[in-house]
């Protein structure tokens, strides 16, 4: 089997297309997705609960703080509350930080650490087969909400559409922001999962409340200024908190995210490149 | 030519010391690495594959560094010792996906890793998923892919170890081959008659040292002496333990569930009647066969004496 014609250097680019190739089936039917599946399919459970209720009760049953409230305005709640503060950071921290863990874990690493092609490539591959993976766990689940919820009171189906539409683009942003933020603490910690589970149950939730630049560093805030739903909030609580809150401009947010990806991924390929895995025996 | 040039190379894992100040350069043919568990084999193969940085000294490999130097990688084959796969993907996706990274176009990739499998005699079962194979398989796939792509150094870290006395005979004869077509082979082992039978040429490590490089036949000597264990994992373990009861090399024998566990001073002699059986099926079939590492400890423990 000995050929003198050797191939050429696998380049960052040709390498990340490969290891995408490898990992996205694999991504795709694992235990995790399966179990995040189910997660994203609890929105569909409660938005099929609400529409059910909608038909049997009138329609002035949904009410927030004494004003009525149609299906478009349920399902910007649900997209803010449910998908953008729950969803996207619990897919982003289960599979972000597993993109080397698990092949460090598995001891899977070896083979992919041992081929001509820079290291890097394998976390970008990764993050891209996760991108793709998660895109279409997500999206089908807020399609079936959306119609499910769109037609509840006043709303229609065609005049909310436009609005799905920014919705999917802001669920594929935030995935793409918290994924390469938890493949940076993937690469970087030994026990990512709990950091990432701090980041975003611990810090984003607590900053968020507070006055002041500290919520700059977190994801929720530059995702929040993209949600364009009016949220019903006249309770004193939610006074106090818009008196509080700065929300950037969404040109500004979307430059943020894409500055968090860019930032993030470099960090996390430079940090694969440089560091040793050493395999437990 | 040296394909392998350590300077003064040591590797600790924070107080652990994985190789100690190790100097050694290894030329083509067939080398064997001769050690016990945690001698510093792996951490050796792992340094010599880039996988992990020198603490201190370097380490040279087809006269290039090797840490952090993709570029060489596709000139080196590696074999690992962990039981690690993807294991829904099928043998042949494995080391098609394996060799594609190393930069071969699809259609040669589908080539070589066929031909691979073929020569570890896997193409009867290449469409079948890694989980579903059997260990030996699992052992012989990590060959392919350490193959497929036509490497100038192969580097394998434990490769008989679970594979049954068939297969183990027919690796032992290819890596041989391989030394013969003057391929250039680094294997590693704590079988001392593992090696003997790949090589003369070996490397003894204990303790992130190099003890001896050369013949192995002294050190042959010395194994003599000391009793050498069997696991063997059998359908009829009662039925192996009868054939071997009359034999005057068997020190004890011991039934454990599925498997029977020899003590013989006469190795050599056991393992060829041990082929013989498995070969000729009279005692079902033999599933495992391995070799604890006690015993080479009790040769290392009287070499450092």
């Amino acid at each position: 089997m000995a050929t003198a014609v050797r191939p050429r250097p696998t380049s960052m680019m040709a390498a990340t297309a490969r290891i995408f190739d490898l990992s996205f089936s694999q991504m795709l039917w694992s235990r995790r997705s399966i179990l995040l599946a189910l997660l994203v399919a609890a929105p569909v459970a409660l938005a099929l609960g609400i529409r059910v209720v909608s038909l049997v009760a009138p329609p002035s049953v949904f009410r927030v703080n004494g004003g009525v409230i149609g299906g478009d305005t349920v399902f910007g709640l649900m997209v803010w509350l449910l998908y953008i503060r729950f969803v996207v950071p619990v897919l982003g921290v289960f599979y972000g930080t597993s993109l080397v863990a698990d092949e460090v874990e598995d001891k899977t690493i070896t083979y992919l650490f041992t081929r001509a092609i820079p290291r890097g490539a394998v976390l970008l591959g990764k993050y891209l087969a996760y991108l793709a993976c998660t895109v279409l766990l997500i999206l089908p689940s807020l399609v079936v909400v959306f119609f499910l919820l769109a037609p509840i009171g006043q709303g229609s189906i065609g005049g909310s559409f436009p609005q799905l539409l920014a919705d999917l683009g802001i669920l594929a942003a935030g995935l793409a922001a918290y994924g390469a933020v938890f493949a940076l603490v993937g690469a970087r910690f030994k026990r990512p999962l709990v950091a990432g589970l701090v980041f975003v149950f611990g810090w984003e939730p607590w900053v968020l409340f507070f006055p002041g630049y500290l919520k700059q560093l977190t994801v929720a805030h530059y995702l929040q200024a993209l949600v364009p739903h009016a949220m019903p909030a006249d309770s004193g609580l939610a006074g106090l908190l818009r008196a509080f809150r700065t929300v950037p401009p969404a040109s500004w947010s979307l430059l943020a995210l894409g500055l968090i990806v860019v930032g993030a991924l470099w960090l996390a390929v430079r940090t694969v490149e440089r560091r040793e895995y050493v395999l437990e025996q | 030519m040296s394909l392998v040039v350590a300077r003064g190379l040591s590797k600790w894992y924070g107080q652990v010391i994985g190789l100690n100040d190790v100097s050694v350069s290894l030329g083509p043919g067939v080398t064997g690495l001769l050690g016990p568990n945690g001698a510093g084999k792996s951490t050796f193969m792992k340094l010599m594959t880039g996988q992990l940085a020198p603490s201190k000294g370097d380490i040279r490999v087809l006269g290039e560094p090797v840490w952090r130097n993709p570029s060489l990688y596709h000139r080196i084959g590696f074999c690992p010792e962990q039981d690690s796969f993807y294991e829904r993907m099928t043998g042949a996706e494995w080391v098609e996906a394996l060799v594609r990274l190393n930069g071969h176009s699809d259609d040669d990739a589908r080539a070589r890793t066929r031909r691979a499998l073929a020569m570890v005699d896997l193409e009867s079962v290449a469409d079948r998923r890694i989980g579903g194979y059997s260990k030996g398989m699992r052992q012989r796939v990590k060959m392919a892919q350490a193959l497929a792509h036509d490497p100038e150094l192969i580097i394998l870290d434990e490769p008989l170890s679970g594979m049954d006395p068939l297969v183990r005979r027919k690796t032992i004869r290819m890596v041989r081959e391989w030394g013969r077509e003057g391929r250039s082979v680094i294997v590693s082992s704590h079988v001392l008659h593992e090696i003997e039978a790949m090589t003369t040429n070996i490397l003894l490590i204990n303790q992130g040292r190099i003890l001896a490089e050369g013949d192995v036949h002294h050190i042959r000597e010395l194994i003599d002496d000391h009793p050498h264990k069997v696991h063997i994992r059998a359908e009829q373990p009662r039925a192996l333990a009868r054939e071997f009861l009359a034999d005057d090399g068997v020190l004890s024998l011991a039934l454990q569930d599925d498997a029977l566990v020899v003590e013989t001073a006469k190795p050599d002699a056991f393992y060829l009647r041990l082929t013989a059986l498995a070969a000729s099926g009279a005692c079902g079939a033999v599933r495992e066969v391995s070799s604890p590492d006690d015993n080479l400890q009790a040769v290392f423990r009287y070499l450092v004496k």
